[in-house]
């Protein structure tokens, strides 16, 4: 399905989604993010400062409360996040494309239950790129594209005055049909300029990862490679990089407690963070990630190694959240080019 | 002003004379307009050494660094190593031997004066609507390369607030310095942001903080970046909660967590307020913390409160003199409170 959609007629298709909870770009307290929606509209944003993945993988989901009353057994009450349908507008495609990548974590091998229950009510109206969104964009290089559909449900590309509508999934189409009357059906002239436009996307110089095909080889030859240690020298090890990305998935799971008599608390998953001093701690107090190279090594090769192994492409999506957000200058492209650049 | 080659030629002399084992300094980074920290150990690679607006990171952190590593590997230090470093980091660098960090003769300061600039907001340039791939400086201004040409901007138009009410920039403490001593000159009124804060109702700053507090990710990239967060472990991490064969399931479920990993206000709160009272007479206002929160959370405010109070209550100014005992350390004759006598 392909439409046209008037740009002051935003607004009326959003209207019409009355069943949706509607999250939009926003900038506050000085950063873009996704939020509830709050007015009109306006698709003017660069790309977000955190991507939409916490909506399907919170930084924080409690599993279960639990309570111990004495001669009882325990008392576990499951919970389960709230069905409420969201759709997300303006999510850029190198988020879609983060989207694909965590379902297949979420879904492939184990399915979770409390990933799956956010996500399949969750909708993504994207935003093609008609230029980078800054200067450490290279998603065409990881086999991403400014103007890719992967993970949306919906995928808009703005020509100026109106938008290019495409439903990409039976949920995109449902989105679309709820306010049929504002969109209007394409002229030849339009789908020749959304091409030309989709086409100049692509043409727009980005940086790029090297290779990225034979990058698995080349991380897994580089392994005791000194350039990991060179190259995390001013890493500082916070949790920025993994935090920031639309596809770190790891996690930590508490029992945090909210009361001792009777015993009672929550099983919480938390987001974790391959970076942090603990994140591969032993109980034994050995570390096989004790140092900042070991960790940076970690990150990149779970990225252009580790994933494609398991998955059959690579984690990264180049957002360049990483870079353009690491205070060091922490750079995964120079990184992945230096280190597979040693392998002949 | 400062001609970087003299910077560059230092770093070489220091090298190529065995003086010192390393050379922690700024080089270009491979991505955008910002320096990076990088450390040198070959005079050959002098030259990638850069001095310019965006040299914002306080490299004391990689004096500690560099601390933790020898002690870990038990690596004798040998020969001192050296550390370009800005009036604050300078200061920074004092506080830690005041804490007996490491020693004096251990650490050769290349110091840079700011003389009448400092570094680079980036927000502020990037409210201006400039993009730059180059950042430099020139006398009282900044100059940026940019796609539609060469920029120039009065410095105290885009520069850090930290910088424009910093009272001391030139690093006192230093083997060498580079450039003119500016300290007296005055960009903005010393604490001015933070009297600006203070006079809103206790109500409002609340409101205020709570909506800080909510939005911080505990990424922790202000204690990771801070060279007064040495500590081994730190209040946030379990890493030394020793485990044994004979370790009981009660025993782990009961070790205590002063803060859960939830990012919620109440740890988010507790985490901040934590950092903020280990800093009292400690931080330098370098405002890294800041600079690198991703969320934005105005961090400076806190230190700034904490620096203040024991600046009027104690007449203590953080870094000014390696002799000097640290704040927590110390007490005066004079003290009001009855209990310290």
């Amino acid at each position: 399905m392909q439409k046209i959609l008037e740009k002051i007629q935003l607004d009326a298709w959003i209207a019409a989604l009355g069943e949706w909870e509607i999250l939009a770009p926003a900038m506050e307290d000085g950063i873009w993010g996704y939020h509830p929606l709050d007015g009109a509209v306006r698709l003017d944003h660069s790309n977000t400062t955190q991507p939409p993945k916490g909506l399907s993988f919170p930084q924080r989901e409690v599993f279960f409360s639990f309570e111990q009353i004495k001669g009882e057994p325990p008392r576990l009450t499951q919970k389960m996040p709230a069905a409420t349908r969201r759709a997300v507008f303006g999510v850029r495609p190198c988020d879609g494309a983060g989207a694909v990548r965590m379902d297949k974590v979420f879904s492939d091998h184990v399915a979770d239950p409390y990933y799956q229950n956010r996500r399949k009510n969750l909708a993504y109206v994207g935003l093609a790129c008609n230029k980078p969104q800054g200067s450490n964009c290279f998603c065409l290089s990881v086999g991403g594209s400014p103007v890719a559909t992967e993970g949306m449900d919906v995928l808009m590309t703005d020509l100026g005055d109106r938008y290019f509508v495409t439903a990409v999934t039976e949920t995109g189409k449902a989105l679309m049909s709820a306010a049929a009357k504002v969109f209007t059906a394409p002229t030849a002239a339009d789908k020749k300029l959304v091409e030309k436009t989709h086409a100049d996307a692509v043409a727009q110089p980005q940086r790029a990862v090297n290779d990225v095909d034979a990058a698995p080889a080349k991380l897994k030859a580089s392994f005791d490679s000194p350039l990991w240690e060179e190259l995390a020298r001013a890493c500082i090890g916070c949790g920025v990089c993994t935090f920031l990305c639309p596809t770190c998935h790891c996690f930590d799971i508490n029992d945090e407690s909210t009361g001792s008599s009777p015993i009672k608390g929550n099983r919480v998953r938390t987001w974790d963070n391959c970076q942090f001093p603990d994140f591969t701690m032993h109980t034994s107090g050995h570390n096989p990630r004790e140092s900042l190279g070991a960790r940076l090594r970690q990150r990149v090769s779970h990225k252009f190694q580790y994933f494609p192994e398991n998955f059959g492409m690579p984690q990264c999506t180049g957002c360049g959240r990483c870079i353009s957000e690491c205070s060091v200058g922490i750079d995964i492209i120079n990184t992945v080019n230096k280190v597979t650049g040693h392998v002949g | 002003m400062i001609n970087i080659q003299d910077m560059r030629d230092t770093a070489r002399d220091l090298l190529a004379k065995n003086e010192v084992r390393a050379v922690i300094g700024y080089r270009r980074g491979s991505s955008g307009m910002n320096a990076e920290p990088v450390v040198i150990t070959d005079a050959a690679q002098a030259d990638e050494l850069v001095w310019d607006p965006t040299c914002f990171h306080n490299l004391a952190l990689y004096l500690v660094e560099d601390r933790k590593f020898l002690a870990h590997t038990r690596a004798k230090p040998g020969l001192p190593i050296a550390i370009v470093a800005k009036g604050c980091d300078a200061r920074a660098i004092v506080v830690l031997m005041q804490e007996h960090y490491f020693k004096r003769e251990e650490v050769y300061i290349i110091g840079m004066s700011c003389e009448g600039t400092g570094v680079l907001d980036e927000r502020k340039l990037a409210s201006q609507g400039i993009q730059a791939s180059n950042a430099a400086f020139d006398g009282d201004d900044y100059v940026f390369t940019t796609a539609q040409g060469e920029k120039r901007i009065a410095a105290r138009e885009v520069m850090a607030d930290r910088c424009l009410e910093c009272r001391i920039p030139y690093p006192r403490e230093h083997n060498v310095v580079l450039g003119e001593d500016k300290t007296g000159r005055v960009l903005a009124e010393p604490f001015a942001a933070l009297k600006r804060f203070e006079e809103r109702d206790a109500a409002e700053r609340w409101i205020y903080w709570e909506r800080q507090f909510d939005r911080c990710i505990r990424c922790f990239a202000c204690r990771s970046v801070c060279p007064m967060c040495f500590c081994d472990e730190c209040v946030v991490d379990s890493i030394s909660f020793p485990v044994t064969a004979q370790t009981t399931a009660e025993e782990k479920a009961n070790r205590v967590r002063w803060i859960e990993r939830s990012a919620v206000r109440s740890e988010n709160i507790t985490y901040h307020m934590t950092r903020a009272m280990h800093l009292a007479g400690r931080c330098v206002d370098c405002n890294e913390c800041e600079r690198v929160c991703p969320v934005n959370i105005p961090l400076r405010l806190l230190n700034n409160k904490m620096e203040r109070e024991a600046r009027e209550q104690f007449g203590y100014e953080p870094g000014a003199s390696i002799g000097a005992p640290a704040l927590v350390a110390s007490f005066l004759d004079n003290d009001p409170e009855k209990f310290i006598r």
